[in-house]
């Protein structure tokens, strides 16, 4: 007895002395930089306000727009999307600083364009169209949709979507199920959504799939898109459905910020991302790295629809999938959308030399030895490793500029995305930087410094489209 | 006279001066509008107000523990960066002041507690000691202004403040940069190399 008393003793001593050391830790920084901070003003104001401002939050974003990129309508004649609705854009639209060319520009070391200020703007960090609101923004054909068939609005009063029609995939996009490869395309030319699923559907799917489709289609309240005061929408909202952003499982280009970064101007923005091939991939999240859709489609009900602020959620009004039965029923339905056709492919996703023309075979060899696209974009793992890279982009630009209240800082890691049917999924790059496949190519060309010619980039672009 | 004085202060305005905007949803309610949904100058919001009280606070103890590292350490790439915080501080400092006098916003006039503390702390140590405890807490004190800045660049309302934000943040990451090489040197650590100082 005498002796666990003296062994007790020091212990209680050293432990005051390690709480009295964590007691004078110095002020943390104020709450509002990580949570949402409660609205100051009654939701009339916020709405006057948010109007009058709106032409010239427009304006602005438009000149940001116009000085990086060369956003006119020049199709590549004859490349159609996979639904044959849109043309794919050709040619590089990123602005080069004056006096370079992209060749020029190539030559210099990553210190010798970050110095001069050399990086074309179109590669930096893309704002939302309102950094400091963020949250989600519709474009117009998806607004207009689930206007007529719902009768639910997806407009926001502070802002418009940004970017012109022809820059956005096509709408609305096919479908492929890889339960029927054989039926091709069952979207009947429709956007799916809660009016229509079951008439399409039954039939085509099994009893599990058409609920998971059914819970995919079912607005939830949403940061803007909700019932109180703090919205951007006119009258109380219902919320939004994860296929008005993943519009029939493709993406429409709608847009939004990361949830995963504070403060609000730091956060990236996040262009929607295709479900296509979700069966092949093993990580989610263009930063969480997620390690299965069960995990994604569940937890997106407090980050895509909550921007990671589970105190919000809780205030608005949060949807919490029941795991075991609608999560995974949402889960299996997300995991039988294909990709589109591929002709040209062989099973291992390599080019039959018997189809592809010698300027898509040239492309395929600079993928995968020159331009080392292959060595993350993999083509037997659907052009993807299930991993994240880091691009250390800031290499080549000083980092803490602000653009439109947006703070470029590095971007970190990011999730390889699948190529597979990568001409129907524009603007590229997790924010949506990149306006056309000839964009990517210069982009990897300055950041892996591969030095490619001219007659390599064009092979590349010819490639990708036949992917 | 006047107006040519308020013609130069336009003229030497950066050129994105007139394109930001506050954040309608977390304006103060008694804000003053210069037109519909745009706050006449030095209105604040909460955000404003915090912002510069601490990064005043902040701003004082660069300085003040700048001249005092400058004065003990031998080590001249640390007199270097002291040098550098004293300078780059108090010009801040100054640009703070002015704002906030416009803005009516009170700022501290002394060390806040955790700086006076850090200071006696720092006043016990020498040599590379001294540096590495130094640094250390210019490395947090960085970090911590870093976020502070950007947060007031998307949360505040005084677009002067803002703007204010925003010029001084590219520096304040070169600060934090020469910081995390400058003690990792030190302590023989590895650098992340992407972003090192100018």
């Amino acid at each position: 007895m005498p002796r666990f008393v003296s062994l007790a003793l020091p212990c209680v001593v050293v432990m005051g002395a390690a709480a009295f050391s964590m007691a004078v830790a110095s002020d943390p920084l104020p709450p509002d930089l990580s949570y949402r901070p409660l609205p100051t003003m009654p939701f009339s104001a916020i709405r006057a306000n948010d109007e009058a401002q709106k032409p010239a939050v427009m304006e602005r974003q438009r000149n940001l727009l116009n000085d990086r990129y060369d956003l006119a309508n020049r199709p590549i004649p004859g490349v159609m999307m996979s639904g044959g609705r849109k043309p794919v854009q050709q040619g590089v639209r990123v602005k080069l600083p004056a006096g370079e060319t992209w060749d020029s520009l190539a030559a210099k070391s990553p210190e010798e364009i970050r110095q001069n200020g050399l990086l074309p703007k179109g590669f930096m960090p893309l704002p939302h169209v309102k950094q400091a609101a963020g949250g989600q923004v519709f474009p117009e054909n998806q607004i207009g949709k689930i206007g007529r068939d719902e009768g639910r609005d997806l407009r926001r009063f502070d802002v418009d979507f940004d970017l012109p029609d022809q820059m956005t995939p096509e709408f609305p996009p096919p479908i492929f199920l890889t339960t029927h490869p054989e039926l091709g395309d069952v979207s009947h030319g429709d956007v799916l959504t809660i009016k229509n699923f079951y008439e399409y559907m039954v039939g085509i799917l099994t009893p599990v799939q058409l609920e998971g489709l059914r819970l995919l289609l079912t607005p939830f309240p949403q940061e803007e898109f909700n019932q109180t005061e703090d919205r951007k929408v006119a009258m109380q909202s219902t919320g939004v459905a994860c296929l008005d952003c993943h519009a029939n499982f493709h993406t429409n280009a709608a847009f939004h910020q990361t949830p995963d970064v504070r403060p609000q101007a730091s956060r990236f923005r996040l262009d929607t991302t295709s479900l296509r091939g979700l069966f092949n991939q093993q990580i989610h999240g263009s930063k969480r790295s997620l390690r299965s859709v069960e995990d994604f489609s569940e937890f997106e009900q407090r980050t895509a629809y909550f921007n990671g602020d589970h105190m919000s959620a809780t205030r608005k009004g949060v949807n919490l999938p029941d795991r075991p039965n609608q999560v995974a029923m949402m889960a299996q339905m997300q995991n039988i959308i294909d990709f589109p056709p591929a002709p040209k492919l062989d099973p291992l996703n390599r080019l039959d030399p018997t189809k592809a023309s010698e300027q898509e075979l040239k492309g395929e060899q600079v993928f995968m030895g020159k331009g080392r696209c292959a060595e993350c974009h993999i083509p037997a793992l659907s052009f993807m490793d299930n991993n994240m890279h880091d691009l250390k982009l800031e290499r080549f630009y000083k980092i803490g500029q602000t653009f439109n209240d947006m703070v470029a800082i590095p971007d970190g890691p990011i999730k390889t995305f699948t190529l597979r049917g990568i001409k129907d999924s524009p603007p590229y790059l997790h924010d949506g930087r990149l306006m056309t496949l000839a964009d990517t190519v210069e982009f990897f060309n300055l950041v892996l410094g591969t030095k490619l010619n001219q007659e390599e980039k064009d092979a590349l672009v010819a490639y990708m489209l036949t992917l | 006279m006047r107006a040519a004085a308020i013609t130069l202060g336009l003229a030497l305005l950066p050129a994105h001066a007139f394109a930001q905007f506050g954040n309608p949803a977390f304006m103060a309610p008694d804000t003053k509008m210069e037109k519909p949904g745009v706050p006449a100058p030095n209105q604040t919001n909460n955000t404003d107000r915090l912002f510069a009280q601490l990064l005043a606070a902040g701003g004082m103890a660069e300085v003040d523990l700048g001249k005092l590292a400058a004065d003990k350490t031998d080590h001249d790439g640390v007199k270097n960066f002291a040098n550098r915080m004293v300078q780059d501080h108090s010009k801040a400092n100054d640009l703070l002041k002015s704002i906030a006098e416009k803005s009516k916003i009170p700022l501290p006039g002394e060390l806040d507690a955790d700086h006076q503390k850090m200071r006696a702390d720092l006043e016990k140590l020498n040599g590379t000691e001294f540096d590495l405890a130094y640094l250390s807490g210019q490395i947090v004190d960085h970090q911590k202004t870093v976020q502070l800045l950007s947060w007031q660049i998307g949360s505040g309302q005084d677009a002067e403040l803002q703007h204010f934000a925003a010029d001084q943040l590219p520096i304040v990451l070169d600060h934090l940069q020469m910081a995390l090489t400058l003690r990792a040197e030190l302590a023989g650590q590895a650098t992340a190399e992407p972003a090192k100082a100018q």
